[in-house]
């Protein structure tokens, strides 16, 4: 009975100095900051404007249909579903009663100005490397040019007790300590900026950086372990392998990769799934010397050891099928219904449709994002250098044999080498399509 | 122990219920069910469905080997009968996706549409004469010979595409949808629309996209490398039709090819006035078409 009673005890005073330390964080983990910014710099306001882009707010902020900012998009966790706040600067129902210290808390350190932990959807861990300058510059464009919205709050449909938010405040111990940037050993001014925007507003690591256990990335910048940005799983889409290395982007070059990141789409691939949203909200609107800083940063991150380079087999596919040979597995299927955009030599058309030959996405390790493109369908970003953007329908119509085989030739065809698709894969991915989440949320009540 | 039977068969009773309780709600996990097209009799009359076939099926055929050089020769045309095809145009960049697709030129239906009286060439037009004239016209390019193997290898195609759909039946689905052709075409309003919607494939002076190895990829839709203006898409309005139906691919995220669905009746009508009267080949055996008159308005002669 003794022992009982002791583990009850001990168990009850754990419980209580976990809540303790916790309640107890925004004081001395996460103090506020006391410093006026002149919120009607115009010039001010427009850096923040610019910045608020790189960080891709209005992504997560705003609701599909919804006004900018205003909140409303649902994310699907195991438990439930959090809504994004309203971050316009109503007074009421926004942000607009926060002080600079309350904006630059909730940012860098994931903390409400009533001390309550904010969930790790919010890439605070990410953002923890933002300069003060470029905070202040937001707080600005929120504060100033952003229009108030009065619309409520979606509160969470997590149940208790998952739902108290205490012990987020652990989840920041461990996974969110506070640090400063540190620009990587680099003579090139450019690499330090690139990593700069990377490790933090861009937070391409919240997609392309593999989490763990408690959903925390497992680098939040190249840290010698060969984890950040090493591609990363997310409802069905495989955010791809950003290293320079094999599977990821050695056979891209710089100027590519700028395209790309510019306009979504290059002469080798297009962006499709949630990166064609990063295109078109974020960073079709960031400056050439920006998106040249990326690039140069990502082509510097090292490859791991015995990844350097990725060699393609010899293309054998194209004269087979040219010829009108179309003996290999899944060729049939793949002259009937892909051809016709992506052409017998998997070449695609420059800057229309994506080549399948040579392109990382299509032999990535994961090939989720290829099943699923495959399935469902894609769009590409619709920005101002190209009068079109170009969608892929869905073959969902075909059947798990047909695209497991399909797959498997695209992958394994014009050079390209990589795992096997299994008709359990299709399967599997049909199941997560038919249970995406729902990225709505319906008004509050008033 | 009859106590236990009974509790032993009630337990397995409900394991077995939850078991196919739990099958029956998970999601379908395969293709759905194929679409399918109405069969129709002379009177319109539903007599069966249609399914359009996998190309693999043709393996079963005891002539795959000439069905599958038949479909060879319509997607790649210019490329494997150089010396019949003067324009950069395969027959598939008409007759979209193997001639499978409803409003975009298929072939599902044209074995059994053939032979019959035509009035641009003003008497009974069989199918070889058919696909000579195509060859002529909107492949600018000389007649196959017509008991050739390559005449029979396309037919042989197109019969089995048809899937044993008897003579005097026909499948539901139309060669290119409808368009108002009270509509009156404005050439500058098209030349704006051609530069923003088609220019990206078809090039900015229409001259078409071509791949590594010279090969179309975009037909040109003018100039010496196109249709002469003997082709049926070299008439405002019947180019209108495709082009609002079947143009532009890779619209939409269902669809075969996404296609279609874009521009207004108007705008399609403004665009192919623009398109079709730019500089292309002609066409001398004009002379005799349409002998008995009947002559639609937009041809071009």
């Amino acid at each position: 009975m003794r022992v009982v009673k002791l583990a009850l005890l001990a168990g009850l005073s754990a419980l209580a100095i976990g809540w303790g330390v916790a309640a107890s964080t925004p004081y001395w983990f996460a103090p506020k900051q006391d410093r006026k910014v002149d919120i009607a710099d115009p010039d001010l306001i427009a850096r923040g404007e610019y910045l608020a882009r790189a960080g891709d707010c209005v992504a997560c902020h705003t609701a599909p249909g919804g006004a900018p900012y205003a909140g409303g998009l649902g994310l699907q966790t195991p438990l439930g579903t959090i809504y994004a706040t309203n971050i316009t600067p109503d007074r009421e129902t926004g942000i607009g009663a926060y002080d600079y210290g309350d904006f630059e808390r909730a940012v860098r350190k994931g903390m409400r100005p009533d001390g309550v932990h904010l969930y790790p959807a919010m890439p605070f861990a990410s953002y923890q490397v933002v300069s003060d300058a470029d905070v202040e510059a937001m707080y600005a464009y929120f504060m100033s040019a952003v229009k108030p919205v009065a619309k409520q709050n979606q509160p969470t449909t997590i149940p208790w007790p998952a739902s108290m938010r205490w012990p987020l405040a652990w989840w920041q111990l461990l996974f969110a300590q506070p640090r400063d940037f540190q620009a990587p050993e680099s003579d090139d001014p450019l690499v330090a900026r690139g990593a700069y925007l990377v490790e933090g507003l861009a937070h391409c690591g919240a997609c392309h950086t593999p989490r763990g256990l408690a959903y925390e990335e497992k680098a939040l910048k190249d840290d010698g372990s060969g984890r950040f940005l090493s591609g990363s799983v997310l409802e069905g889409w495989y955010a791809k392998n950003l290293r320079n290395e094999d599977t990821g982007l050695v056979t891209w070059t710089e100027d590519e990769l700028v395209t790309f990141l510019r306009t979504g789409r290059n002469k080798r691939t297009a962006a499709f799934g949630s990166m064609s949203d990063v295109v078109e909200h974020s960073l079709q609107y960031l400056r050439d010397e920006d998106l040249t800083a990326i690039a140069r940063y990502l082509k510097s991150l090292p490859p791991r050891p015995g990844r350097e380079r990725w060699a393609p087999k010899e293309d054998v596919t194209t004269a087979a099928l040219r010829d009108g040979d179309f003996s290999a597995p899944g060729a049939m299927t793949y002259v009937e219904h892909c051809t016709a955009c992506h052409r017998l030599d998997g070449k695609g058309a420059p800057e229309v449709y994506p080549a399948l030959a040579g392109n990382s996405m299509v032999f990535a390790d994961d090939p989720s994002s290829l099943i699923q493109v495959t399935l469902a369908g894609g769009r590409m970003p619709s920005t101002p250098e190209h009068s079109m953007a170009f969608t892929m329908p869905g073959f969902a119509h075909l059947s798990n044999a047909d695209l497991a085989e399909l797959m498997t030739f695209i992958r394994n065809s014009w050079g390209n080498h990589a795992s096997a698709v299994s008709e359990a894969d299709i399967a599997r991915m049909r199941k997560e399509i038919a249970h995406k989440p729902v990225h709505y949320a319906p008004e509050a009540a008033p | 122990m009859r106590k236990s039977f009974l509790i032993a068969g009630a337990a397995l009773l409900a394991v077995a219920g939850s078991a196919a309780g739990w099958i029956a709600s998970r999601p379908n996990t395969d293709a759905p069910p194929p679409a399918s097209f109405a069969v129709l009799d002379a009177d319109n009359n539903e007599v069966g469905r249609y399914v359009v076939p996998a190309d693999k099926d043709i393996l079963a055929q005891p002539n795959a080997d000439e069905i599958i050089y038949g479909k060879r020769l319509l997607a790649d045309t210019a490329r494997l009968l150089p010396d019949n095809v003067g324009a950069a145009m395969n027959c598939n960049s008409c007759h979209l996706l193997d001639g499978k697709i409803d409003a975009a030129n298929g072939y599902i239906n044209t074995v059994n549409f053939y032979p019959r009286v035509m009035p641009r060439a003003g008497k009974e037009v069989d199918l070889e004469m058919r696909i000579n004239g195509c060859f002529q016209r909107s492949m600018n390019g000389k007649p196959l010979d017509r008991n050739g193997r390559e005449m029979k290898a396309m037919i042989a195609y197109m019969d089995w595409l048809r899937q044993g759909v008897a003579k005097d039946h026909r499948v539901d689905i139309v060669n290119a949808g409808a368009i108002d052709e009270s509509l009156v075409p404005d050439p500058e309003n098209g030349k704006a629309i051609y530069a923003l919607k088609c220019a990206a494939c078809h090039g900015t002076d229409g001259e078409g996209m071509r791949d590594q190895f010279g090969d179309i990829i975009f037909p040109p839709l003018w100039g010496e490398d196109s249709f002469n203006i003997g082709a049926g898409l070299a008439r405002t309005y019947k180019a209108a039709q495709f082009v609002k139906w079947a143009m532009p691919p890779s619209m939409h995220l269902d669809g075969q090819l996404g296609q279609g669905g874009v521009l207004s009746d108007q705008e399609a009508i403004d665009v192919s006035e623009y398109f079709t009267h730019m500089p292309r080949p002609d066409f001398a055996p004009k002379v005799n078409d349409w002998p008995n008159g009947k002559k639609p308005k937009d041809a071009r002669y």
